[in-house]
């Protein structure tokens, strides 16, 4: 019991942190003139008690205590002992950085990368499969989702199954839908421009617990038929279109042929229900379907004292409606209750949800054993380090300082030396979140509310743990063993029997490290030049000339379109001819052509070989391995190749009769030949695709074979993967892409295109409208990113093992300075000095390579350059063992120039 | 200071020090460390001895708490000591704590059944 409130104690705790931190506490000359004034007059006091001078004193002394543990007593309460021996730690560890800075510079480089990337993944699976909503018990928000087990994707919602479910599910709340639609925009007579609204229930913002920041929000009535048209708009739209104008309710904007009055301005931080900055009532008497997410969702809040689990049951019982859509054979749609934002992420299975938490967890979890072969390299070079220091600590231990002290400086240091380099690691992976933020601006994609790209406190904390794990390993083991002979305190431990050595474990350690080496250098190689080959040698035209941009059917296409997939297809063929011919029209324009993906961001799909019919290499059948018969594949149609002035390089191109009909003729690429076909002739070989595992077709059914017909050069260029290209029939794919090339100083034809394309008939939605550069530097900054992880954690690695190799020499050379006088003032001759010396680092070298090369070779046999991302480096494996035992070797220098130059009177002198 | 049997001396309780000195202060005005000590070695007629492991930390705390002040000043002799002087915060914590006191000295009494 103290006295004092909870204020009071705070009061006192600061002033001896302040006391610690900043050394701003009463001197000890302070405390003592304090001390031996209370001495003096205890001296008096016994003095004219009768007492003789010296008694009086002696007394004085013994009564009152002694000054030494007084003032130790002071110092101890005028700070925070532990908090200044921690910050003393850390001043010596940064010096410790500072003198050993080369071991500083890699062991740091490597940690970096290998913390970087643990936080860069984990923060991606924070942001991308994240499910938090940042919203008032946003675990409570819930989608109900229906699945197509048979496309194995999730599908519309009919109208009337949301009014069931609305009226009918107790355990839900606020149960609201939405679906996006397009309109044309004008405010106040202006330019139209095409927009995404979210036409959604009055229960959507219940749901999101957001109050307007002006005016009011959609309400039930709204929903009524007969209700006049109101939208409510978002902070941003209200700042662009209206300058913030503070009386802009009442005003109108026109969506389409309809003028809707603004009745509120939502806050600048609401999305809801995806990133949507519109919003018109969901009509009670709508027409159409709703659109699979993410275009469109049943949402609500589970009611209070139900669960997830009590909702799936009661949807489950309700069910579905009876849809004559739907085939008969097909299996019945299942019906999920999900986490609000689980809803958008992609087609999962569902069974697949739960293990989605579990597998992000165990990739953060291996990338994290990252670590420990960076950190083992570190520990074996700080213990070298350590037995160089072996006076220090035996002086340290002698003056009183215990074992777990020492240990603890010296994990101190390393601790350091890893938050160094987890700051590094976290500055790198917020830089690059925040060029994926502007990537992504630039592009215009707009992410989901509840995504935030940006650094996380638990990203923070992560990267805190693993520098943690890495002082651990890097500074506790080394300490402990390098302290052992301290056991006994005093000097005694600093005999030569006693100093540590670089025994058999550390040097098995050493040798790991060469040999890991050894090892990694030609994979990382070819892995690196996987990565990077097709980014560093360009795409081989000029693709800031293309345009690409994304088409589809309109949302609000006319309902019998939605039912009817034939009709759909024609309607959609006629719509892109129409807008082909108006952009052919336009002076500037060549091409345009039209794709099922823009070329370099094709789907990959694996194919079979009919060998039965190859036409054999050297007389072998063709034998591509599993990861060779992965290729992309392209739907193209007439005027695709001239386009790209790719002219056949053998055979032939399409036909026009190719494109009319389904047809069984496909032209592929360059590296499709090289890679799949091994250098084959093509011409006439046939091959199909393989069936998806998960297809839940009918396995008798046989897949068609495919006969190449031409070969024509890579587009684009050096690329990893080869393509295969199939004529496009118009109309015959959901989704096309449109490509064109367009003349220096009209690249400014992106939003007239979606003009053009919105008064197509039916009217054709235009997206991801980019260059085709930029579309390849976004794939690009990925490798670039990965490809300088890889080298820079190669290099590390590398430097490590070369710093391990020169530490083993370093200590040698040291161990062994009385023999190596000896042998000089014997007359040894500099050669035969280098050779003992030498000896044995060279067998540390050797013994690393062999294990490295025979690891290498088995890594190659079992896991080729093309599986793993990686290409084919002739010669990849010799010129990497060469190089590692020339730096090695290098390594070796400086120790053994060392030893050549001893003066053999002072190592005799100094002993060993 | 007196000399007296080990025995005879009584510990402090922890916390009670604090009170003392807070108490001594407010009687007697602003003292030195020793006369400090010398005051409760009086009251407690030898029973309680402070030595200067235990009164200096003491005092040090609560010099950071903020209930006592203190400065260096000349002694009556000319000597240079440090003065230390209870504060206003200092006065309200102890009037609680003797509140709390008395209270738990009531309720001790009546336990042991005194009257």
């Amino acid at each position: 019991m103290r006295v004092g409130d909870l204020s009071a104690l705070l009061r006192e705790w600061m002033h001896r942190l302040i006391g610690t931190m900043l050394r701003r506490r009463r001197s000890d000359g302070d405390l003592a003139r304090e001390i031996a004034f209370h001495i003096e007059q205890a001296e008096l006091h016994l003095r004219s008690r009768g007492h003789s001078a010296r008694e009086a004193r002696r007394l004085a002394r013994a009564l009152s205590g002694s000054s030494d543990a007084a003032i130790e007593a002071l110092r101890m309460q005028g700070g925070v002992p532990w908090v200044g021996m921690f910050t003393l730690d850390v001043t010596l560890g940064l010096r410790m950085l500072r003198k050993y800075w080369g071991l500083s510079l890699v062991g740091g480089l490597a940690l970096a990368v290998v913390i970087g990337i643990c936080t860069g993944v984990f923060l991606y699976f924070n942001v991308f499969w994240s499910t938090a909503l940042p919203i008032e018990d946003g675990d409570r928000v819930v989608a109900l989702q229906t699945w197509d087990a048979s496309a194995q994707r999730r599908s519309e919602t009919s109208l009337d199954d949301f009014d069931r479910w609305r009226v009918g599910m107790e355990s839900l709340e606020d149960v609201g839908a939405f679906r996006t639609v397009e309109r044309n925009l004008s405010v106040d007579g202006g330019a139209g421009e095409r927009v995404a609204v979210a036409e959604m229930s009055a229960a959507g913002f219940r749901v999101a617990r957001a109050a307007p920041l002006i005016g009011r929000s959609i309400v039930a009535d709204d929903e009524r038929p007969s209700a006049p048209p109101v939208v409510v708009i978002g902070y941003h739209e209200w700042q662009r279109r209206f300058d913030s104008d503070p009386n802009v309710l009442g005003r109108s904007l026109r969506l389409d042929d309809s003028f809707h009055t603004i009745v509120g301005v939502m806050p600048a931080a609401f999305g809801f229900p995806i990133n949507h900055r519109l919003w018109i009532p969901l009509r009670a008497d709508a027409e159409g379907r709703l659109s699979a997410p993410p275009l469109g969702s049943v949402f609500a809040r589970l009611a209070p004292g139900f669960e997830l689990e009590n909702a799936q049951a009661e949807l489950t019982a309700m069910g579905l409606l009876p849809d004559d859509m739907r085939a008969q054979d097909a299996p019945p749609p299942r019906l999920l209750v999900l986490p609000y934002a689980q809803n958008f992420i992609d087609d999962i299975e569902p069974d697949q949800y739960g293990s989605r938490a579990s597998t992000a967890s165990m990739v953060v979890l291996l990338m994290s054993l990252l670590l420990v072969p960076p950190a083992l390299n570190i520990a074996v070079l700080v213990y070298a380090r350590t037995t160089t220091r072996q006076e220090e600590i035996a002086v340290r231990s002698a003056l009183g300082a215990s074992r777990r002290r020492i240990v603890l400086q010296l994990f101190v240091e390393m601790l350091v030396l890893s938050a160094v380099a987890a700051v590094v690691a976290l500055a790198g992976v917020w830089l690059i979140a925040r060029y994926v933020e502007g990537l992504l601006v630039r592009q215009l994609v707009e992410l989901p509310f509840w995504m935030d790209v940006g650094m996380s406190a638990e990203a923070i904390l992560l990267a805190a743990a693993l520098a943690l794990l890495a002082a651990l390993l890097m500074g506790l083991m080394p300490a402990l063993r390098a302290t052992r002979q301290f056991a006994r305190p005093g000097l005694s431990g600093l005999t030569s029997r006693n100093r540590a050595r670089l025994g058999a474990f550390w040097t098995a350690l050493i040798v790991a490290q060469v040999g890991f080496s050894f090892a990694m250098l030609p994979v990382a190689m070819e892995m690196a030049w996987g990565t990077l080959r097709a980014h560093l040698l360009g795409p081989g035209f000029p693709s800031d000339e293309y345009l690409s941009a994304q088409l589809s059917l309109d949302t609000d296409a006319p309902a019998q379109l939605a039912e009817d997939p034939t009709a759909q297809a024609v309607a959609f063929a006629r719509a892109q001819e129409e807008l082909l011919g108006r952009v052919r029209a336009i002076p500037g324009v060549i091409g345009p052509t039209l794709v099922s993906a823009v070329p370099g961001a094709a789907p990959l799909a694996g194919v079979e070989l009919e060998t039965n019919a190859a036409l054999p290499t050297d007389g072998e059948p063709i034998q591509a391995a599993w990861w060779n018969r992965v290729t992309r594949t392209l739907h193209v149609d007439a005027a695709f190749f001239e386009t790209f002035a790719a002219r056949p390089l053998a055979g032939r191109g399409f036909t026009s009769d190719e494109f009319s009909a389904p047809s069984r003729s496909i032209v592929v690429s360059q590296r499709f030949v090289e890679r799949t076909l091994q250098g084959a002739s093509p011409l006439g070989l046939r091959l199909r695709y393989a069936r998806p595992r998960s297809s839940a077709e009918d396995e008798s059914i046989e897949q068609p074979w495919y006969e190449i017909v031409g070969v024509v050069p890579d587009i684009p260029a050096h690329p990893y993967d080869g393509t295969v290209y199939h004529p496009l029939a118009q109309g015959s794919v959901q989704t096309a892409s449109i490509v064109m090339r367009l003349v220096p100083g009209t690249q400014a034809f992106g939003n007239r295109l979606a003009e053009m394309a919105a008064t197509t008939t039916p009217p054709l939605r235009v997206s991801e409208v980019t260059t085709l550069d930029e579309l390849y530097s976004a794939q690009a900054f990925g490798n670039y990113v990965g490809g300088f992880a890889l080298v820079a954690g190669t290099l590390s690695v590398l430097l490590l093992a070369a710093a391990g190799t020169y530490a083993l020499m370093s200590f040698t050379v040291n161990d062994r300075r009385r023999e190596i006088g000896v042998r000089v003032a014997l007359g040894a001759t500099k050669a035969r000095l280098l050779g003992g010396v030498l000896k044995r680092a060279l067998r540390q070298i050797l013994a690393g390579a062999a294990v490295g090369v025979a690891v290498a070779l088995f890594i190659e046999n079992q896991l080729p350059a093309g599986s793993n991302g990686g290409l084919d480096i002739p010669g990849a494996l010799p010129i990497g063992a060469l190089f590692m035992i020339l730096v090695a070797l290098l390594a070796t220098l400086g120790p053994a120039r060392r030893a050549l130059r001893l003066d053999p009177n002072e190592a005799l002198r100094d002993g060993g | 200071m007196s000399n007296r049997k080990e025995g005879a001396r009584t510990q402090f309780l922890r916390g009670t020090l604090d009170i003392m000195i807070l108490r001594s202060l407010e009687a007697l005005g602003p003292l030195h460390g020793y006369a400090i000590a010398a005051r409760l070695e009086q009251v407690s007629r030898g029973a309680l001895v402070a030595n200067m492991g235990t009164l200096y930390p003491g005092l040090m705390r609560l010099e950071q708490r903020g209930l006592i002040s203190a400065t260096w000043d000349v002694t009556e002799n000319s000597r240079n000591a440090r003065y230390y002087e209870i504060t206003a915060a200092g006065r309200r914590a102890l009037a609680s704590e003797k509140k709390e006191w008395d209270r738990m000295v009531a309720i001790m009494h009546a336990l042991f059944g005194d009257a």
